[in-house]
């Protein structure tokens, strides 16, 4: 019997609950209810009983000749590429290392921001220092100080 | 006793060109990919052929593997369900051209099935059972096709698929259920269900 003011599930929920993918709360609830009703009962183990058919559901094992052909002709390709990818290794690696700064910066904007804002002031400061910007352009010598102070 | 290389240590051998590392991960996997594969085509040729092209393209992209993002197997399963996928849609395009040739499928109905486990006199219901959820899966949309496979046979968690999805979890559940339900009515009406 179900208890008076508590809610029928849905199937969907039913399913979810079979399949542990609810939360623990939501769990419980279903788990107490399904004590209770026996209609709810019903539909979760003709559910339960439905993807344990599911899941008889087996592949034939490949033979193991027929794998081992494959794995040849595969690790062949593999050499191949790899030999000839080796070649190229200087131009991979460099596209890979700006490949996974480009796709730091897509997931860490603010940081990739001070990064380049502190990158910058540096190579402000150290031109500055080097071709003596400080003299030809009086006028900004204090922005030039407190660059120099900052490095 | 030397134990197993983790499936990191083995990404990171491959990319460094080790032949025997990769040599590893196929065998690792190789059975699994093929099984998945294999529930999305539905034949045995071509699931073989499809699960060749899983692992060139596997050591191909696999410096874009994230392993904060993702762990390998679950990686690899996306890059399996969508190279089946890709497969699937070929045969099918193939066969609405063709109508009149049997398929692998029809032609062979028995194949795939697991008979060791199944008692004489269950075999039969069994057999037709699991022959109408191969038509069932065969029928579904992509989304719904691959949630019911990673979930049912891969054991992926459904929050983990809808990362690799990168859909909600709302909808990853729901496609699910919409499969799950769509064998059920299927099982249902042939009196393969309780």
């Amino acid at each position: 019997m179900k208890r008076p003011g508590s809610r029928h599930y849905t199937e969907e929920e039913l399913l979810m609950h079979y399949l542990q993918e609810e939360t623990r709360e939501a769990g419980q609830a279903i788990a107490g209810h399904l004590q209770e009703c026996s209609e709810c009962s019903a539909v979760f183990k003709d559910y339960a009983y439905l993807v344990e058919q599911i899941q008889s559901w087996s592949v034939p094992e490949l033979q193991q000749e027929a794998w081992q052909a494959r794995k040849a002709n595969l690790l062949a390709h593999y050499r191949e590429e790899f030999a000839g990818g080796r070649s190229r290794g200087f131009i991979f690696s460099l596209q890979k290392s700006l490949l996974a700064t480009w796709n730091y910066a897509l997931e860490n904007p603010l940081p990739t921001l001070a990064y380049i804002a502190v990158a910058i002031a540096f190579a402000l400061e150290r031109t500055i220092s080097t071709f003596r910007l400080d003299r030809l352009l009086p006028g900004a010598s204090e922005v030039f100080e407190i660059l120099r102070q900052v490095f | 006793m030397v134990s197993p290389q983790s499936d990191e240590d083995l990404v990171a051998n491959t990319l460094r060109g080790e032949e025997e590392a990769f040599s590893q991960l196929y065998d690792r996997y190789r059975q699994r990919i093929y099984a998945t594969v294999y529930r999305i085509i539905q034949d045995a040729a071509e699931a073989q052929d499809a699960t060749q092209e899983v692992f060139i393209k596997l050591y191909r992209s696999l410096s874009d593997w994230n392993p904060q993002r993702a762990k390998f197997s679950t990686w690899l399963y996306r890059l399996a369900a969508n190279q089946a996928i890709d497969f699937w849609r070929i045969r099918r395009r193939r066969h609405e051209t063709q109508p009149a040739e049997l398929s692998d499928r029809e032609a062979l109905p028995d194949r795939g099935i697991g008979d060791a486990i199944l008692t004489p006199f269950g075999t039969l219901k069994q057999k037709e059972s699991i022959e109408q959820i191969r038509r069932c899966v065969d029928d579904l949309p992509e989304l719904q096709k691959k949630v019911f496979l990673l979930r049912y046979f891969e054991d992926l968690k459904l929050e983990e698929i809808a990362d690799m999805e990168d859909c909600s979890l709302g909808t990853v559940k729901t496609s699910l259920f919409r499969a799950t339900h769509a064998v059920r009515r299927t099982m249902r009406r042939t009196g393969g269900s309780r």
